[in-house]
């Protein structure tokens, strides 16, 4: 079979797959359960909570405003979860868990206790801890015009833009730190699926594709972390289009524990955008090639394709880098919902 | 709603645990740069480490009143120009500087606090396959480089390949862009003054034949 033909089969293919999860989509949506979670969180806030917690949709300076760093030193807006009562909170964390797919929820709530343990082990520091997420809602919640919901503090920022029956998470950042601890006798590693398809997609490189994934230089941190907006960098690395099926779909399968923290519908509308382009996506690689089996490793890795950048940057901030990660999602095409939201 | 996790603090154990939120030991320096036909665009963040800062600070705020005077401010922002290098085609370019940024100084102090600076040079528009150097030699020994090039936003001009070196000090990428002169003998150079010549004689022989029409009648 030539390329061609095969390049019109996976064409094709893409076509069907976009268009039966834009169908499965509308079928599963989750918009009107979204809508009245953040309509119950609301009425549970005072006024003076309200306008605190609410901006304009198109307000660019709040859009704007998230960070891997802590809150107490990137200032955030809206609520925090320490300035809510027990029941607001609650509306809170249950308005998230509606946006977010069973797993993404999970990931976010281990990234809180993450921090949450900084907290003790900084002997009771103010700069970490649950109390310090905020939440805030730019727009009014609406099942058919685009509104937005933030949620994020030291190590998490979710941008969510929900759309009609759309969901987009870009741009989001998630981070672990410690990247690696248990709780309740449990071993926790918020980010270790992340790390652990990274390696077994590395290592099922074969020589020649290793070659092309492994940049021979050091990346030291994100790319297109916070304040990195709108920008698009020349791609570099193996080009998924040089890999073979098995290659591609473990790709997929790294991809989706980004694409995969919103909701499930949401989520499976946006694989298939991804899918759509795998051709032209590109995966780099820069650090070790080794890891100890339990544990994050210390290199960084980029995903890039026409709808799509993820970083992952192990932090040399003076401790061991595997246990202090942070990631970036984007869609250069349509952060904030902007593709979605101009329509 | 999905019940939450149970926490208890008590039952948390940390299995080592760097707690610096911060950028310590390094001084990083991100380099992007936009690709134009006729000019190069290059945006510097750099963000130093809360442990090299007071070294950097002593060539920052020079009388130590913990205030970035915009004379402070510019005077840095030469200096980091002085210990870049540009050229295209193996031809020097020189960047100027268009802005610079300083954060507050406690904020630097915290390990936060981004220095922005960008810089512009003019490119000569000859040529269809290109390549620009940038080299960053500031602060060396504490540095940490990331330097990349933005997807050109012209049609006309598409990047063919990148090279850097291990810590990026050094970052080169190649590429080619339509639409400009085509850099042939015809157009550049001593092709351009081949071509003038030629008119001149053509223009010269041109005259002589009508002089001697009007001398013939």
């Amino acid at each position: 079979m030539n390329d061609s033909l095969k390049s019109v089969q996976r064409s094709v293919g893409a076509i069907v797959l976009t268009c039966l999860a834009c169908s499965l989509a509308s079928a599963e949506t989750s918009t009107p359960q979204i809508v009245k979670s953040a309509n119950a969180f609301l009425s549970t806030l005072d006024q003076k909570q309200r306008s605190s917690v609410m901006f304009a949709f198109d307000d660019e300076a709040q859009r704007a405003r998230w960070s891997n760093l802590p809150t107490t030193i990137v200032k955030r807006a809206g609520l925090s979860m320490g300035e809510l009562n027990d029941t607001q909170r609650a509306a809170a964390m249950s308005l998230v868990s509606a946006l977010l797919s069973h797993r993404g929820f999970e990931k976010v709530q281990q990234i809180m206790d993450g921090d949450q343990m900084l907290k003790t082990n900084e002997k009771n520091s103010r700069m970490f801890g649950k109390d310090l997420f905020y939440v805030s809602i730019l727009g009014t919640p609406s099942e058919k015009d685009p509104w937005m919901i933030q949620f994020g503090g030291h190590h998490l920022a979710l941008n969510i833009t929900v759309a009609g029956e759309r969901g987009i998470l870009t741009p989001s950042l998630t981070g672990a730190q410690p990247a690696l601890y248990t709780m309740n006798g449990k071993t926790i590693r918020p980010l270790g699926e992340e790390n652990d398809k990274a390696f077994a997609l590395l290592n099922a490189l074969d020589e020649n594709q290793r070659k092309q994934a492994i940049l021979n230089y050091r990346v030291a941190d994100l790319v297109l972390g916070p304040g990195q907006d709108g920008k698009t960098i020349q791609p570099e690395g193996l080009k998924a289009s040089a890999m073979n099926p098995r290659q591609r779909d473990m790709l997929l399968d790294l991809i989706s524990e980004w694409s995969g923290i919103v909701h499930e519908s949401a989520a499976s509308a946006r694989m298939a955008e991804i899918k759509a382009g795998i051709d032209d996506t590109w995966f780099a690689w820069s650090g070790s090639t080794t890891v100890t089996p339990g544990r994050n490793g210390t290199a960084y890795y980029r995903i890039q394709g026409p709808k799509l950048v993820i970083e992952y940057a192990p932090q040399p901030l003076g401790g061991d880098p595997s246990m202090h990660i942070h990631t970036i999602y984007r869609d250069p095409t349509n952060d904030y919902g902007r593709k979605v939201a101009a329509k | 709603m999905r019940a939450a996790l149970p926490v208890t603090a008590a039952a948390i154990l940390v299995m080592g645990m760097p707690v610096n939120a911060h950028r310590l030991d390094e001084y990083l320096q991100a380099t992007t740069i936009s690709l134009e036909k006729d000019r190069v665009k290059g945006q510097i963040r750099l963000t130093p480490g809360v442990a090299v800062l007071p070294g950097i600070l002593v060539g920052m705020d020079e009388n130590v009143d913990s205030v970035f005077s915009a004379a402070e401010q510019r005077a840095y922002a030469e200096k980091v120009l002085g210990d870049l290098a540009l050229a295209i085609d193996g031809n020097p370019l020189r960047p100027r500087l268009v802005s610079v940024k300083f954060p507050r100084i406690e904020d630097m102090r915290e390990g936060l606090g981004e220095i922005q600076i960008e810089i512009q040079a003019e490119v000569p528009r000859n040529g269809t396959h290109r390549r620009l150097t940038f080299e960053n030699h500031h602060q060396s020994q504490i540095a940490a480089y990331l330097v990349n090039c933005l997807v050109p936003s012209d049609p006309d001009l598409r990047i063919v390949s990148q090279y850097r070196n291990y810590p990026q000090s050094f970052y080169q990428v190649d590429y080619e862009q339509t639409g400009v002169g085509s850099g042939s003998p015809l157009v550049t150079g001593a092709g351009a003054s081949a071509l003038l010549a030629a008119a001149t004689l053509l223009l010269l022989a041109r005259f002589a034949f009508s002089a001697r029409q009007r001398a013939a009648t």
